[in-house]
Formats: C-alpha cells, structure tokens, sequence
C-alpha cells in the first residue's frame, strides 16, 4: 500500500490528525468505500480507549453548572432518517485522481491560502466543493510543472463542469501581478476561469467552473492585477491538457 | 518524551473501576436523555465525564480551558442525544470523537499564533499534570489500555501520543518527529490497528 492511497489517511483521521482538506477528501472517499470507513469506526473506537489512560475527576462545579444549563436547552428531534457515514452503494471510486490529490495535499500545510473562483476574497471553498468533484463518476487529473520547482494540478469532472486547482511552490508574483486561469478550446478561443495568487509558502487550492467538454487545454498565465479579458500574448506560463 | 507515561509503573492510588457493562447502560441513558431525562443526563455525565474530562485537559492543558471545552461537549451531547446513531459506535466512542474534536479545534486555534513556542514545549517540557496520570493508574482500565500500549513500538505511541494527546496534525507529527510524512502517517495507522486489535474494542 502506498502512503497516497485514501486508506492510508484513516489512523490519522481516526485522532482528528487531518488537515481540513485532506479531511473532506477521506470523508468523501468513506462515503463509498465500505472498507475504510469500517476501519475509521474500528480505529475511533481503539482512539477513544485511549482516555483512559489520562481519566481525570472533573471539577464539582461543572456539573452543578451543566445540569442547570441543559434545563434551559430542548434536545433536538432526531433527524427523518439517520444518515450514517456508512456507504450507501458500493459505487466504484475512480482512485488515480484522489491519490494524485492526496500526493498534493500532503505537501499542503495548516494555514495555506485558499482562493476561490474569480477571487471572491475571504472564501473559502465551500466544504462540498471538493467532495463534489472528487465524487464525480468521471473526475480526472493532470499536471504540469509552473516555475523551476512549482508544479499545478488540475482535478477536474467534465460532466459536472467543475475544476479544482492544487498548486505548490509556485512562484510569488510582484504585488501588481496575478495569476490567471484560461479555459483554450481547440479554435483558439480563451475563456477566463478566474485569477489567483499563490499564499506566501507558494500554495494554492482554487474551484473553477465552466464549459469542458469544449475545452482542450487549461491556461494559466501572469497578468496585471484584476486580470485581462483574453491572455496577454506570451503571457501563458503552463499548459495542461485535459 | 511524552509517550513515557504509557510505560511509567503502575502506581498505587485507588480511583473506582468502571462499572462493568456498562456501555449497553450509557446507551440507555442517552437515549432517556433524548427525550429530556435530565437524571439519566445526570448519570451519563457521572459515568463519562473523568474520561471527557481527562483527555480535554490533557490537549488542551489548561484546567479552566478543559473544563469550558467539557461543558460544550456535553451540551452538545444533550441537544444531539435524539441524534446518536449506534451503527457507528458505542457511546464513549461518540462522546469522546465529539470531545477530541473539539478540544483539538481549541489548541489548534491557539496554536496558530504560538507554534513555534508550541512546538518547543511539547518536545521538551514535561506536562504539569503527572499527578493526574498517576492517580489514572489504578483504574483498571486505565492497566488495560496501557498494557495494550507495550505491544506497539516506541515510535508508534510516540507518534499516535502526539496526534491524541498534544492535538497534533500527521503533518506537524511528521516535522516534530523529523519523519517524512507516509511514514508518520503508516506509524499513526499501523500502531491503532495494533491497539484496536489487542484491546479488541470494535466499533459497535
């Protein structure tokens, strides 16, 4: 087994040891693979053990404290259905995509930038946003060297029209610069998909969205701050085939 | 370092054992507490809280931190009792993965602004609480699960001590460890299925 695999991540996930993209990339894995989230449960139960070792008298108040609290807070109804984490079908999970992403985001640390699509600052993508093209029936990756030692990941689902961008060591632009996302169709014709910048460490994880199946190629050049209607000439740094 | 107080010898005050079977009775009392049985509440919290309580203080150090991350948890616990779902675990299970997350959140949040200080402090002091984990050693269950420890290696509960325990990412385990990161991440994984496998605890 080797360390990219999603079941290589479920020990760590079991002590809550993820990073929080990596964590939405397992949990969208467990939703179909019954296997591994079968080993979280056994795993989280072992983890749990664990407590004993450090068992504690909590202080006297917090009772007192807590019983007059729940006094003034209604328990919720449950909910129409449990929904469990346990996988629903035994629908096959396409594995080179995630274990490319995994291979990625492994190398992404705790407070890396996170960018989404046409730099709609201060948001985050949105807890769904990757699950849902890593869950695609056909999510798909490619990737291309940016810089002397950066390199971009597209994972991409044509069918849902969804890409998402995972860069490392790319390289810092001056402050009037950015980076740009470029959907080329065959005909010439560049679609903007939105611009970004890396974080200070050289990291970068953008959603994209947009027409695929006319797209041939995915662009990325440096433009002016704002970004440009079409890619200045020559100003496309990578290329990736999709 | 910090895994030594797995293997520290059995000492010799008295803490009362768990009752026996009682994991079926937690699962009782959680569901009275759904349907707002605050005794059941009450005896649910007598049961587990020196566990809730324990690991909560033990990541997050701080007693008066520990004990505001405890009341959260059971407060949640109250509100979500309706809403435990026992195919995915026994009751500690559940209110220990609700503690450990949140307890986590709160030093990984602190930790942000402090980590190089941090990092320091959990490779090189020792935890002010030895007492505490001494006072633990006579739980019987406390023997179980520490015994279940000597069958792991020494890098392995060093590194699953430092994820559990100090609220570490496989991430900042790997760095602090100076281990490539598949390697923190096999040793996280291989020495729980070691646990799992001599506690024999599943997950139902």
């Amino acid at each position: 087994m080797t360390s990219h695999e999603p079941s290589a991540l479920v020990g760590a996930y079991a002590l809550d040891a993820l990073d929080e993209p990596e964590r939405e990339l397992l949990e969208a894995h467990l939703a179909h693979c019954a296997d591994c989230a079968a080993e979280v449960a056994s795993l989280r139960a072992a983890a749990a053990e664990l407590s004993h070792t450090s068992a504690t008298e909590a202080p006297e108040p917090l009772r007192d404290q807590l019983l007059s609290a729940i006094g003034r807070i209604r328990p919720l109804p449950p909910r129409a259905g449990i929904t469990t984490l346990r996988p629903r079908s035994a629908r096959r999970w396409l594995w080179p995509a995630v274990a490319a992403a995994c291979a990625l985001i492994a190398v992404i640390t705790a407070g890396w930038g996170v960018q989404e699509h046409r730099q709609l600052a201060g948001h985050r993508i949105a807890p769904t946003a990757l699950s849902s093209v890593f869950d695609s029936a056909d999510v798909a990756s490619a990737s291309v060297p940016v810089g002397s030692s950066g390199h971009a990941t597209l994972i991409y689902t044509k069918a849902k029209h969804r890409i998402v961008l995972i860069g490392q060591d790319i390289p810092l632009l001056p402050a009037d610069r950015t980076y740009q996302m470029w959907m080329l169709q065959p005909n010439g014709i560049a679609t903007s998909a939105g611009v970004f910048r890396p974080d200070h460490n050289g990291r970068v994880l953008v959603q994209a969205s947009g027409d695929l199946n006319r797209t041939a190629q995915m662009g990325i050049s440096i433009e002016h701050v704002g970004g440009a209607p079409q890619p200045t000439p020559g100003a496309i740094i990578a290329h990736i085939t999709i | 370092m910090s895994d030594v107080r797995f293997t520290r010898a059995a000492g010799t005050r008295r803490q009362p054992a768990e009752v026996p079977g009682g994991v079926p009775e937690l699962a009782e009392l959680l569901a009275a507490s759904a349907r707002g049985d605050e005794q059941a509440f009450a005896a649910l919290y007598d049961q587990t809280s020196a566990r809730v309580y324990g690991m909560v203080l033990r990541v997050v150090r701080d007693p008066a931190q520990a004990a505001e991350v405890t009341q959260d948890v059971y407060l949640q616990v109250w509100r979500e009792a309706a809403r435990f779902d026992p195919g995915l675990g026994a009751v500690p299970t559940w209110l220990l993965m609700i503690a450990h997350r949140r307890a986590v959140d709160r030093v990984r949040s602190a930790r942000s602004a402090t980590q190089r200080e941090d990092r320091y402090a959990a490779t090189h002091t020792d935890r002010p609480y030895d007492e505490v984990s001494e006072r633990a050693q006579a739980n019987l269950e406390a023997q179980r699960v520490r015994n279940a420890l000597h069958g792991l290696t020494d890098a392995q509960r060093e590194a699953i001590s430092l994820a559990y325990f100090a609220g570490y990412t496989h991430r900042e385990v790997a760095a602090l460890l100076d281990l490539p990161l598949g390697t923190a991440k096999t040793r996280i994984r291989d020495g729980l299925i070691r646990l799992r496998d001599a506690l024999g605890v599943s997950d139902d």
